[in-house]
């Protein structure tokens, strides 16, 4: 036994002293609560301005790619209505889906947070708005001019329950300096174009694609980058079909967008082991020209310039999935957005904050950030340059990522799954369609 | 103290008392115990029976759950996976952690610097751990482990992108991690073991390895059995480390009853199959660990 234990337990001690002893330490340890709760007092004094009205607090949470725009709307909104203040929190797609998820079913959901448009994922704007969480934002004035193309994505059952800035693209996004040494001119129109400069940067000695199969959803990109000039060119209305049961992922074009990705393996274009590689040695491998090019979606330009020297390098173009140019369709897909939790105490300043991110200056300055493309625009609207490529496609040879459509959570995953079984040699396409056929009809 | 002025009478009433403390003790206790552990325990296993999405309305289903959980390819593999893995990680964890008690109880210099070197990746949590692993696995040529196998002359690997080595890269990085835990609860036996009996062998006569097998290996029976137990539980329920290193994938490769659970309840918004999911999976770890239990008890010999 220790001194110190000994010296504790001969210690005699009275009722009465103990009882003030252990008073003594209550109040220690209360009082820096309450020298904190002064503090924000003094703060959310400062912050609420003279009107010494008690400011509203909003809780917003959201996924990582919403952080660069939202903190910049937040502290602009901050100027505009002192009256309310916008806690934004953010973490990855993973633990929000849990989080917020758990929170819904709990009663007690944030007033603002990340919504995926369309259907497919487990907090998408369809799965959460006919749970009735969503509010209906559907009397705003931004939301009268959602383009009709993209009103699946934004309204369930005719009313509309998500706000997102604008859409992003899905095609390569590339290294022009790698193309150069490797004697491409210019990006390529067709998918024989397309075979023909990656052959050329395979014999330059770099992988020309660089695929970051590790990371689940990359594996999706080449897929749906394919797939609109594969099944959607042909057929528009292939979702209405599918849907009622007319066709299927193995009677369509689906078949043909996978063979044309084993194509690309077949052929060597991919780096090694693309299905041991992260997003970010795809990201890496690209911006410092150890690659030619990444199948991507236009929301992670940011990233690929971030690991760039010289971010001016990087450009994207439409990745050509038929051989008659006139043939090929992109996919261009609503990014995520947010909605109002319709249960939430102030569901109201909630829904004007959504009401003021619709105004087209923040329609702006949300998708500049993203390098998205507006969901409206005036004349102050500004367009990537490197995205320059895809405008002619957006007006009428676009479809919405595939997801968006799809009835359940569980048609997605499958398909991450049997990319990256199809790449390691596991199974065969007709397993691959089978399986997400499967998934489609649970 | 006060108490040694009490009348002897009272004194023995209290000792007599004390062999069975009122059941009022415990409440608070067992209120906090109910409240956090037993209900959302006994909801958790409702749920099982119902279709409930984690928002909005349920209705209850019967045994659909545990019906369609036999007819589910993702389900059933992921038992596979997790018994590999199991089996793995309690043979390779327990005998690295053997071998490394062996050696640190050995007297040999700088043995405390080397038991806190062994240890030291049982403090890093498991996320961290699967993070930096990630990059020991990079299946690019010459780097990471590939760096070393390139030295020695063998050829690169894909440590985490091949279905049929990720679960082993997997269960290599658990038991990187967790050896040294299995070392300290060994090296702890160890140090039980008392010096006359290795002394009266050696007098005997008995060779170093006559003496781990008579000696030492008997009387280290309850570190076994306690080494056995936490290593099959962790195996059975192992989440972390395969959710940050891939996710479940390449494919299904990799996925455990764990991830699975998790998937069914988080990403397809399917609680109530999740829950039937867990149960199995609960009932699994505690039939599992009482056989075991049962059976490594019998085998531990009074010292």
């Amino acid at each position: 036994m220790s001194r110190e234990t000994e010296s504790l337990r001969n210690a005699r001690i009275s009722r009465a002293q103990f009882f003030r002893m252990m008073g003594g330490l209550a109040v220690a340890a209360a009082a820096p609560a309450t020298l904190a709760a002064c503090s924000t007092q003094t703060n959310s004094g400062t912050t609420a301005g003279t009107g010494g009205a008690a400011a509203t607090r909003l809780r917003f949470v959201g996924v990582a790619d919403q952080k660069a725009p939202m903190d910049a709307l937040v502290a602009a909104y901050q100027k505009v209505k002192a009256s309310v203040a916008i806690a934004p929190s953010y973490a990855p797609t993973d633990q929000v889906q849990t989080s917020v998820r758990t929170q819904l079913g709990a009663g007690n959901a944030p007033d603002l947070h990340v919504v995926y448009p369309g259907n497919g994922s487990a907090m998408s704007m369809n799965q959460i708005a006919s749970a009735g969480l969503l509010a209906d934002l559907s009397a705003q004035s931004w939301a009268q001019t959602i383009p009709t193309g993209f009103k699946p994505a934004f309204q369930h059952e005719g009313k509309t329950y998500i706000y997102s800035a604008g859409s992003s693209v899905i095609g390569a996004i590339y290294n022009k300096k790698v193309f150069e040494k490797a004697g491409v001119d210019a990006p390529p129109t067709t998918w024989s174009e397309f075979l023909q400069v990656c052959e050329k940067i395979k014999k330059a000695g770099l992988p020309p694609i660089a695929l970051g199969a590790q990371t689940p959803w990359v594996t999706q990109l080449i897929t749906y980058a394919l797939v609109p000039s594969t099944v959607y060119a042909k057929d528009p209305g292939f979702d209405d079909k599918q849907a009622a049961g007319q066709t299927s992922f193995a009677q369509s074009g689906w078949r043909d967008a996978l063979e044309m990705y084993l194509e690309l393996q077949k052929r060597g274009f991919f780096n090694d082991n693309p299905n041991g590689t992260t997003f970010e040695q795809q990201t890496s491998m690209v911006a410092t020209g150890k690659a030619g090019m990444a199948i991507q979606v236009s929301a992670v330009l940011p990233d690929f310039r971030k690991s760039a020297a010289t971010p001016d390098d990087l450009s994207m173009f439409p990745l050509p999935g038929a051989d008659d140019a006139a043939q090929v369709w992109i996919p261009a897909g609503v990014v995520v957005g947010l909605g109002a939790a319709a249960k939430g105490k102030n569901v109201a300043e909630a829904t004007a904050f959504i009401d003021w991110l619709g105004k087209q200056e923040n329609i702006n300055a949300w998708a500049k950030t993203i390098a998205a493309i507006p969901l409206t625009q005036d004349s102050s609207s500004t367009i990537d340059p490197v995205l320059e490529s895809f405008l002619s496609f957006t007006k009428d040879r676009a479809v919405p990522f595939m997801d968006q459509r799809w009835p359940n959570a569980e048609v997605q995953p499958t398909h991450f799954a049997v990319v990256q079984d199809l790449l390691a040699g596991e199974i065969k396409i007709d397993e691959a369609l089978k399986k997400m056929d499967e998934a489609y009809a649970k | 103290m006060s108490v040694s002025t009490q009348p002897s009478t009272r004194r023995r009433k209290r000792r007599s008392g004390a062999l069975s403390p009122p059941w009022l003790f415990a409440a608070p206790a067992l209120l906090v115990y109910a409240a956090v552990v037993l209900y959302p325990s006994i909801a958790g296993v409702v749920y099982a029976f119902t279709d409930w999405s984690g928002i909005g309305d349920m209705s209850f289903v019967g045994l659909a759950n545990f019906q369609a959980m036999l007819g589910d390819e993702q389900a059933l593999g992921s038992i596979v996976n997790t018994l590999l893995i199991t089996v793995a990680i309690v043979v390779v964890q327990n005998g690295v952690g053997l071998l490394l008690a062996l050696g640190v109880h050995a007297r040999i210099k700088s043995q405390t610097l080397l038991r806190v070197i062994f240890f030291a990746p049982v403090v890093v949590s498991p996320v961290m751990v699967a993070f930096l692993w990630k990059y020991v696995y990079n299946p690019a040529p010459g780097a990471g482990l590939n760096g070393l196998l390139a030295v020695v002359g063998l050829p690169s690997q894909d440590w985490l992108g091949d279905p049929s080595l990720a679960l082993w890269s997997i269960v290599g990085m658990v038991v990187w991690q967790n050896a040294g835990y299995s070392m300290v609860i060994f090296l702890a036996g160890l140090e039980g073991v008392p010096a006359e009996l290795h002394e009266a062998s050696m007098i005997d006569g008995a060779s170093t390895v006559q003496r781990f097998r008579f000696v030492t290996w008997p009387l280290l029976a309850p570190a076994l059995t306690i080494n056995l137990m936490l290593s099959t539980i962790g195996g059975l329920k192992l989440f972390d480390q395969v959710f940050a290193a891939t996710g479940g994938g390449p494919g299904y490769a990799t996925e455990t009853l764990s991830t699975v659970l998790y998937k069914q309840a988080f990403v397809f918004g399917k609680f109530g199959y999740s829950t039937a999911v867990a149960l199995v999976l609960a009932l699994f770890v505690a039939a599992v660990s009482f056989i075991q239990l049962y059976y490594l008890r019998s085998r531990e010999v009074a010292q």
